[in-house]
């Protein structure tokens, strides 16, 4: 029941749908810095915890600490936002649905997707349950990434698994003709969905840049804890 | 040994495995002039380092038990404990932190704060211990101390702050410079016994200004006097500094960073300057005793000499003659010959011989006072025993112990194995609280329990060599609990009244899940079982937790509260009682949903990164749950959980994965429930087991 609510009030489920996060192969959360992407992101992983499915972390920014407190704090958000909730029941769901998640810190120079690869490949060996989505959050779109977002599509592609890519876009810079950011725009084509996250006052609007038919859809998000607001 | 306490130190070293620390105490040992020549943890030599003195340390390299020493150092006398670095031994290196005044905590600069640094520290903080760190192997390729020094801030929460600075790194180490009196330190001689004081090289003089201004301002926040000096821009003298830094360390507030190759003998004499300048002498240490006259009121204690005696045993050796029991005197002094008591049993005896150990070399002495470190021949006891004068019953905190969560059947080889073997396991249960042993009586296979594969492997091992017993041992086997998750109510009547004495008692109640090992409530009113038989009713209860019905496992976790009954003025007993609170039990547990619980260890494995996909699988594949991986360098760190019955013979298929490069650490997390696939797999075991007997 309290997966439930949890799942109905993700700021997940009310932007991009929550059947919608892993149909196709590559999704991005692209927002400047410190708006709120990894925030975004961790919210995305915990409907898929919270629907019993595995998802692996991959940081190429952050050491693990920092991301497993990311995880706390995001599901405390999700907790408080649908007001009482038992704090025992609350802690008993967290230990159930925490270890799906595997959280891997990678130096940024010297990442390469054969390590992932490594690793999932471990799973099949051991005929245990794929993780359903990779959150990869850090990787440099400033740069040609072209070569790992190859790599990264075969990897979605053999082991059916979607993936969740973090875009840092800059305050400076102006959006293309179509609405995207100049980092998205180059490899647009490989990805299914984009969600753009942009601060309007004390709010961040979220912009659903691609999802198959629904485009441009905007919703309002709070920039403490990334939980929609009820218009 | 010296009567002013301000000149006595109780330290010890405590270190990941391989961190060096057996090789920094050979060489404190040596520039102390203890020993005359100094012996490598695994030299070519074949002796071994002096502190390694067991036959079956030498051989691993690793040091098992902690060896005791002393030694002079500038006027002071230097008590120290060299603590075992695998996280098996730990109960060793909890003993040792409960009786020492400060910690030496040393640090790989290649490998920084790894996990059992990480384990250490949390024990030093239980017990309060302060600490310095000492950054070893600066010579090693990869050296970083300053690396080194964030990590224990980032990952342990040390506001560490580095006191000197390396002069050259890696294979260029050549000293350091001092940040407290700005010199540079060489180390000359063939094994860097001179200390060279020289000035500062030129090229790193601005790095050495700064990195002292960067210390001053660290220290500063623990004297006044430092930080009035530093506004009213008077000089900074060495000795505000280091009164600064002794208060900032004492009071755990900073952890000063010393750095240098004991291997390559550089920099362990400013080590054991700053041993006597910054950690804390007895007197400026709180002990605590509970006086169990007095309402168990906890009791200060005070280093001094003329008050009754209270000390601590904290290890226990079998030597040549006789038991040897390590002691640290809290308060008073003892004497040879004086009478003492030992708080847990009331039992009298009188000091014998006592000496001051040098690792397995001893000398004698006449008396150990207070704050010191000693050992004492010929007495029967336990190690975490207090001793005391007869005039006062003080005991002295007890140690945190935990329960051991594998177990080994060992079976004598011959007769003569037999003897022996009963003499070395009286022994070992003796000196390590976490090593248990007993008798299966369905078997009568004698089995052992211990905190983990190495640490049983290790007794068995000493057993074959210490005492000649040889033992086969079977598969080693995990100490799985059974619980109840849901209430269930009970009403039951034991009842015989067939002729002879009757026997006649009913209970009722209901039992429930609880925190607790095991909880006993009574809530009968109205005398329908009057309250000499309650005791009874409890211990009935009591006793089903020692075997399971389910699986014969120890059962945990349980509240039994018992609401109603019956009694027979004539046929009621305690046994009938007993009776009635089993059948109680059995009733109500088959219908409370009982559940396997197995050990769950903290695994945490250190790799190379090329190997970290292969290490996270390794994991995977053995149910285990991996909380996160780390790239740090060239080094991967994956923290997982894995319950413990899938971690036998893990290190064999570690090193196989890994060419040998990856180490891991293992330590009991918590108990948690088994899975029903894995359950149903334990059950049919035990039912094959059964049917077999």
């Amino acid at each position: 029941m309290l997966k439930k609510d949890l799942i109905l009030k993700s700021p997940v489920s009310r932007t991009i749908g929550i059947e919608n996060i892993k149909d196709g192969r590559f999704g991005a959360v692209i927002s400047r810095a410190g708006v709120g992407k990894t925030s975004f992101l961790v919210q995305i992983a915990l409907t898929q915890l919270l629907m019993n499915e595995k998802v692996l972390h991959v940081s190429l920014v952050e050491p693990i600490e920092k991301i497993n407190l990311r995880y706390n704090d995001g599901y405390t958000n999700l907790i408080d936002s649908i007001g009482y909730v038992d704090p025992q029941k609350a802690l008993r769901l967290w230990e159930d649905i925490y270890p799906n998640k595997v959280g891997i810190s990678y130096n940024e120079s010297t990442f390469d997707t054969e390590k992932i690869k490594d690793y999932l490949k471990s799973f099949k060996k051991a005929d245990l349950a794929m993780p359903s989505i990779i959150i990869m959050d850090g990787l440099n779109f400033d740069k040609d990434v072209s070569g790992s977002l190859e790599k990264l599509d075969q990897l979605s592609r053999e082991f059916s698994v979607f993936i969740w890519f973090s875009i840092k876009s800059h305050r400076e810079e102006k959006l293309c003709d179509d609405g995207y950011p100049i980092q998205l725009e180059t490899y647009k084509d490989k990805f299914d969905k984009a969600v753009f996250l942009n601060p309007v006052e004390d709010k961040i609007e979220a912009v659903i840049l691609k999802d198959g038919a629904r485009t441009d859809k905007a919703f309002r998000l709070d920039s403490a804890t990334m939980m929609a607001i009820e218009e | 040994m010296i009567r002013d306490l301000k000149r006595v130190r109780n330290i010890g070293i405590s270190a990941h495995i391989d961190s060096g620390k057996t090789t920094l105490t050979e060489r404190i040992l040596f520039y102390t002039a203890r020993i005359h020549k100094i012996n490598e943890v695994r030299g070519k030599d074949g002796v071994g380092a002096t502190m390694d003195s067991m036959e079956l340390e030498r051989e691993r390299g690793i040091t098992i038990a902690s060896a005791a020493t002393y030694c002079e150092w500038d006027k002071h006398n230097i008590n120290i404990i060299d603590t075992p670095g695998h996280v098996d031994f730990t109960v060793e290196v909890e003993r040792s932190l409960r009786v020492l005044d400060g910690v030496i905590l040393v640090l790989c600069s290649v490998s920084g704060v790894q996990s059992q640094s990480i384990t250490v520290d949390q024990q030093m903080k239980r017990y309060q211990v302060p600490c310095i760190a000492f950054v070893n192997k600066c010579d090693r390729s990869g050296a970083n101390p300053a690396k080194v020094c964030a990590q224990l801030r980032d990952k342990l929460g040390h506001n560490s702050v580095l006191m000197q600075l390396p002069i050259g790194l890696e294979d260029r180490h050549e000293g350091i410079i001092d940040l407290v009196t700005m010199k540079a330190m060489y180390f000359e001689g063939e094994n860097g016994e001179r200390p060279v004081v020289k000035d500062i090289p030129d090229p790193m003089k601005d790095e050495a200004k700064a990195a002292r201004e960067k210390m001053i301002d660290a220290v500063s926040l623990f004297s006044e006097a430092l930080t009035d000096a530093i506004l009213e821009e008077k000089e900074i003298t060495t000795d505000l500094v280091m009164e600064a830094v002794r208060t900032g360390t004492i009071s755990r507030q900073m952890t000063p960073v010393f750095l240098g190759s004991a291997y390559k003998n550089k920099a362990v004499q400013p080590l054991l300057d700053a041993v006597v300048s910054y950690l804390p002498s007895p007197l400026d240490i709180e002990n605590q005793a509970i006086d169990m006259d007095n309402n168990e009121e906890a009791v200060i204690l005070e280093s001094s000499f003329d008050k009754p005696t209270v000390a601590l045993a904290f290890k226990l050796e079998d030597g040549q003659y006789g038991q040897l029991t390590y002691i640290r005197v809290y308060q008073g002094c003892i004497n040879k010959g004086d009478t003492l008591v030992n708080s847990r049993d009331g039992r009298k005896f009188k000091a014998g011989r006592l000496i001051r150990m040098h690792s397995n070399q001893m000398e004698d002495v006449e008396a150990v006072p207070a704050g010191h470190i000693g050992a004492m021949f010929g007495i029967e006891c336990a190690s975490g025993d207090t001793f005391v004068s007869p005039q006062i019953n003080y005991t002295l905190l007890s140690m945190h112990i935990m329960e051991p969560v594998i177990s080994l059947s060992i079976v004598p080889k011959d007769n003569k194995a037999q003897i022996n073997m009963s003499k070395a396991l009286n022994r070992f249960t003796k000196e390590d609280p976490t090593f248990k042993t007993y008798v299966d009586h369905e078997t009568g296979d004698t089995i052992i329990q211990g905190m983990g594969e190495l640490h049983l492997e290790v007794y068995v091992e000493r057993m074959k060599r210490e005492y000649g017993a040889e033992v086969v041992t079977g598969q080693p086997r995990v100490a799985y609990r059974e619980t109840i998750t849901q209430k269930a109510l009970f009403n039951y009547t034991h009842k015989k009244q067939t002729g002879g004495a009757g026997q006649y008692g009913r209970v009722s109640g209901f039992i429930e899940p609880c925190d607790e090992d095991f909880l006993f409530v009574n809530k009968v009113t109205g005398g329908r079982i009057p309250t000499n038989y309650i005791p009874a009713c409890e211990h009935g209860f009591k006793a089903c937790m020692e075997k399971g019905p389910k699986l014969e496992f120890p059962v945990t976790g349980i509240k039994v509260t018992l609401e109603d009954g019956a009694y027979h003025a004539v046929d009621s007993s305690d046994m009938a009682f007993k009776a009635a609170a089993r059948g109680g039990f059995l009733e109500a547990y088959a219908k409370a949903k009982p559940v396997i619980k197995e050990p769950i260890m903290k695994v945490v494995i250190e790799t190379p990164n090329e190997f970290q996909g292969s290490c996270m699988g390794l994991i995977n594949q053995r149910r285990g749950i991996i909380q996160g991986s780390q790239e740090e360098g060239v080094m991967s760190v994956v923290e997982s959980q894995v319950p413990l019955s899938e971690m036998f013979g893990f290190s064999t298929i570690l090193r196989s994965a890994t060419q040998g490069k990856a180490q891991f650490t293992m330590e009991f997390s918590a108990y948690k429930q088994v899975p029903q696939s894995v359950a149903e797999e334990i059950v049919k075991k035990k039912l094959e087991e059964k049917s077999k007997k």
